[in-house]
């Protein structure tokens, strides 16, 4: 645990009747971009501010650089927060907000002026020092907060979703500036978002949480390909889900599973697998392919039957639902080239979808309710969407 | 740590409120049920006799009339005030600020000097007086003031920028595009407005009601200035007692005629809130 | 869609209806006629002799006096009350303590004058400026509290957050960030002060001494026994130093923004 700079140990938080954060324990190491990605009310908002002295843990500890700080208030910790809303002081300049945390620090005038004038440098607004933060925009609102953490070098900075408020150009700008940023100056990031494209595209690590708890920690390529619990599968991106059980172990490496309306399901076993044993088995949609004929034989594909339900053109892809077997199974399908199928699939229309064996992957913890994160259209008008 | 500051910043003003609000108001009730002494002060031991004698008809009378007198003023308050709220809220914002200040400049004069206003205004030798003898529709000897209609105009004319406020901060925040949709489905002007922007505004509406008729009941100064005996009030029955008569449990006893007056319109309020609504009181929110 | 004429009507009547006393009692203190009746021509005879009466001096500097004090106290007072009932709103001690504070906004002023003469004769305080310094501070202090918690209501409390997260302690991060911010309320709150014990009438009749006339006092015995049109002077006069007051500060208001 020793390269491990910021440490929860067993942190729990309650409020009233809600347990926010249940027991979570988490490592990040030192100079990582690390992101906590969740739905609201997951409790990763409620373990940021945990790190940054806002709330004491009622159970656990936290530590950072092995010196336990679980005790200290926040003005003592060596860590600094950017604020959803950038908590920006109206009634002082861009150069007052920079340079109050070394006022209060007590730092000599000409240093102060040093390091706020290197840091004006940094988020390019040199020329706007003398504004009031209601004369900036939204993206500048957010450098100026950005600089006003760092120029105090902390240990840590604590990001709590500062791209939420800005629109969807700004903020992809936003993200790689932070980028840059994190790249130039080498501080930890610890990241609180429920955009998973941020979360993927920042990070190197990230903790999908949920409930309070954690359900999987690891890099956004693992997140994304191995997902271990529905949760994680279903809250990232898109997939499928089949529930089934183990039928036979053909080799070392594949496994037949049985599927109820299905014709024996191939999967790669990278788990030590037993026959009849329950199994969640999980397929990305982009896995899948789709067409009108039945694909060449191949001993490691998956075929099955089934016929067009649902259609949604989105220029670039278009995915698909197939009722195939009493199972509906979401395929994207990349036009990769101009008009390459000549007769499109259409609602209705019968059809072949398939996957490689090796493209599945099995869950170690499967929640039915999780299924209500999938994108699914409704059947009928008034149905609502995701099952809610 | 959390709980020693909330004391420390509200021990002060709930300490001084205690001494200056809550004691004084008890005492007034306690020395309504104590005898007169003939110097103006107050006895010792306990009687009823200053209660029992509030039931006389002439202070039913005048208990009667500050009542009807207030639910008037109240109601013509009202009337004057939702078409001014509603067109102030209504402007561009350029004369929404202009039409706001002009309502309350008159706030910022002195309370005695206005009523003075008027009451030189309705002198028997005043413009009003001349002006309506010159179209002929007053004799030579009628007087204006001195009248109960004096007492509840001057009051109206006191009230009505206190109302106008309350209804113009709920009509600001109210959607006006509801009015449009009404008339969109056929309701015509005056239905849109009974049916849709009344209700609306039922926060303002509330709030500028007690903001009336609170202080019509306990008014004191007009009935005193302009009032005459004809005009008299129960406000200033009691200062009348305090100072004239130097009458302290029979002022006291009054006094706490008025409180319960005025309290009754308050639980109401109360009594609405908790039935599950959201503060129906502008002024401040309820934390 | 064609909108109703009628409530723009109304409020032109209603403006009207509000300045008409307030132009003729302007117009009147320009009249040297005893009985305001008739018009005898621009004069300022009036305004002469306001400036040599010595009661006005002395009611005015009377009035000053507790106006200031009233409003210096009353400001602490309330900003503190107010920072406690937003900071802590939900707790049972700020519903005791919003109750407490929302009576003298409720409360007919008559009830406060006589159950604060009651209490002050039951004491055995004398009467004078010392009890209507005490009665002005009581209303002044519910007003000021209002206004400032409107303030507060809009107030993103992340920038204290902020401000603890840069180094600041509880009490530097108060000095330095939530006072200053809070200015503008605080501000107007003590000019609402000010101004309620400036004109204050009924409470303070009730709790004056024999030596210690406002001018609000000092009005009313004009008008009770006699009514000399120096009053007309006298509110021009005050009329217009509000006004000014008035422009000056939405004036500074907008320079800070």
């Amino acid at each position: 645990m020793s390269n491990e700079f910021l440490e929860f140990r067993g942190v729990s938080k309650r409020f009233g009747p809600i347990q926010a954060v249940d027991g979570v324990s988490l490592g990040i190491k030192k100079g990582e971009f690390f992101s906590l990605l969740g739905p609201s009310g997951c409790g990763k908002t409620t373990m940021l501010r945990l790190a940054a002295g806002f709330e004491a843990p009622d159970d656990g500890r936290v530590f950072l650089d092995s010196r336990d700080i679980t005790g200290l208030p926040p003005d003592k910790r060596k860590v600094n927060t950017i604020f959803q809303s950038y908590a920006l002081f109206p009634h002082l300049t861009v150069r007052d907000n920079i340079g109050f945390g070394l006022t209060i620090a007590r730092r000599p005038r000409a240093d102060i002026r040093a390091e706020v004038d290197r840091m004006l440098e940094l988020i390019r607004m040199t020329d706007q020092a003398g504004k009031k933060p209601d004369q900036l925009s939204g993206g500048q609102k957010q450098r100026v907060a950005v600089a006003r953490a760092l120029v105090n070098k902390p240990d840590v900075l604590l990001l709590d979703e500062p791209l939420a408020a800005l629109d969807l150009k700004l903020r992809q700008k936003m993200l790689v500036e932070l980028d840059l940023i994190h790249d130039e100056v080498g501080i930890t990031f610890l990241y609180v978002t429920h955009d998973q494209a941020e979360a993927m595209s920042l990070s190197d690590r990230i903790a999908v949480m949920s409930g309070g708890r954690i359900e999987q920690i690891g890099a956004p390529a693992e997140i994304y390909e191995s997902p271990r619990t529905s949760f994680v599968a279903a809250f990232i991106g898109d997939t499928n889900f089949l529930e089934g059980r183990v039928g036979e172990c053909l080799d070392r490496d594949y496994c037949r599973l049985d599927i109820a309306g299905l014709p024996g399901i191939l999967c790669f076993n990278d788990k030590v697998l037993q026959p009849g044993q329950p199994i969640y088995l999980s397929i990305r949609p982009e896995k899948v392919h789709i067409s009108h004929d039945r694909p060449e034989e191949n001993a490691h594909r998956n075929v099955l039957a089934g016929a067009v339900e649902d259609v949604i053109y989105l220029g670039a892809n278009t995915k698909y639902w197939v009722r195939a077997g009493g199972y509906r199974i979401q395929v994207l399908r990349q036009h990769d080239r101009y008009f390459l199928d000549e007769k499109p699939l259409r609602w209705k229309d019968p059809c072949w979808v398939w996957w490689h064996a090796d493209d599945g992957f099995m869950l170690d913890h499967f929640r039915k309710a999780d299924e209500g994160l999938l994108a699914v259209p409704p059947q009928s008008v008034g149905e609502p969407i995701n099952g809610k | 740590m959390k709980r020693r500051t909330e004391w420390l910043t509200s021990l002060p003003t709930l300490v001084w409120l205690s001494l200056f609000v809550v004691i004084p108001t008890l005492l007034v009730f306690a020395i309504a049920f104590r005898p007169a002494t003939p110097y103006g002060g107050v006895g010792s031991g306990w009687t009823l006799e200053t209660v029992r004698s509030l039931a006389t008809p002439s202070y039913l009378a005048i208990a009667w009339r500050t009542l009807w007198m207030s639910l008037l003023t109240t109601a013509l308050c009202l009337v004057l005030a939702l078409p001014a709220g509603y067109t102030i809220a209504r402007a561009a914002a350029r004369w929404r600020n202009r039409l706001l200040m002009l309502v309350i400049i008159p706030f910022w004069t002195s309370f005695l000097v206005r009523v003075f206003a008027w009451k030189s205004l309705l002198h028997p030798e005043g413009p009003v007086k001349r002006a309506l003898e010159a179209l002929g529709l007053v004799g030579p000897g009628a007087t204006l003031l001195y009248h109960p209609a004096t007492v509840v105009l001057v009051m109206v004319y006191t009230f009505l920028p206190f109302t106008i406020l309350p209804i113009y901060a709920a009509a600001e925040k109210f959607d006006f595009r509801l009015v449009e949709a009404a008339r969109d489905l056929g309701a015509r002007p005056f239905q849109s407005f009974r049916k849709v922007f009344l209700p609306g505004i039922r926060r303002g509406v509330v709030t500028a009601v007690l903001v009336v008729f609170i202080p019509a009941l306990g008014s004191y100064i007009i009935p005193d200035l302009v009032g005459g005996p004809s005009g008299e009030m129960l406000g200033n029955k009691i200062a009348q007692r305090v100072f004239s008569d130097r009458n302290l449990p029979h002022a006291s006893a009054l006094s706490a005629v008025l409180v319960l007056a005025v309290l009754a319109p308050l639980i109401g309020v109360l009594a609405l809130q908790k039935k599950g609504r959201k503060s129906d009181i502008v002024i401040g929110e309820a934390p | 869609m064609r909108r109703s004429r009628f409530p723009i009507v109304v409020t032109a009547l209603v403006l009207g209806f509000l300045y008409l006393p307030i132009l003729i009692l302007v117009a009147n203190s320009f009249n040297p006629a005893r009985f305001s009746s008739r018009w005898e021509g621009f004069s300022l005879v009036w305004y002469a002799r306001l400036f040599e009466s010595p009661e006005i001096w002395q009611a005015v500097r009377t009035t000053l006096i507790i106006a200031v004090s009233a409003t210096a106290v009353s400001v602490v007072l309330g900003t503190t009350a107010a920072y406690a009932l937003h900071r802590f709103g939900a707790s049972r001690l700020q519903r005791v303590h919003y109750t407490l504070i929302y009576q003298p906004l409720v409360v007919p002023e008559i009830l406060m004058g006589i159950s604060l003469l009651m209490a002050f004769v039951a004491a055995g305080v004398r009467l004078g400026l010392l009890t209507i310094f005490l009665a002005h501070v009581t209303f002044c202090v519910s007003y000021v509290a209002m206004t400032v918690l409107g303030r507060l209501q809009d107030f993103d409390f992340s920038v204290i957050e902020a401000a603890r997260d840069l180094g600041a302690t509880p009490w530097q991060s108060t000095r330095r960030v939530l006072l200053p911010m809070l200015m503008p309320g605080i501000v107007a709150g003590a000019l609402l002060a000010f101004t309620l014990s400036v004109d204050d009438f009924v409470i303070t009749f009730f709790v004056a001494g024999p030596g210690s006339t406002t001018l609000p006092l000092r009005i009313y015995s004009m008008i009770k026994y006699g009514a000399p049109p120096m009053i007309n002077a006298l509110s021009t006069l005050l009329l217009t130093v509000t006004l000014t007051a008035v422009l000056l500060s939405q004036r500074l208001a907008r320079r800070s923004q």
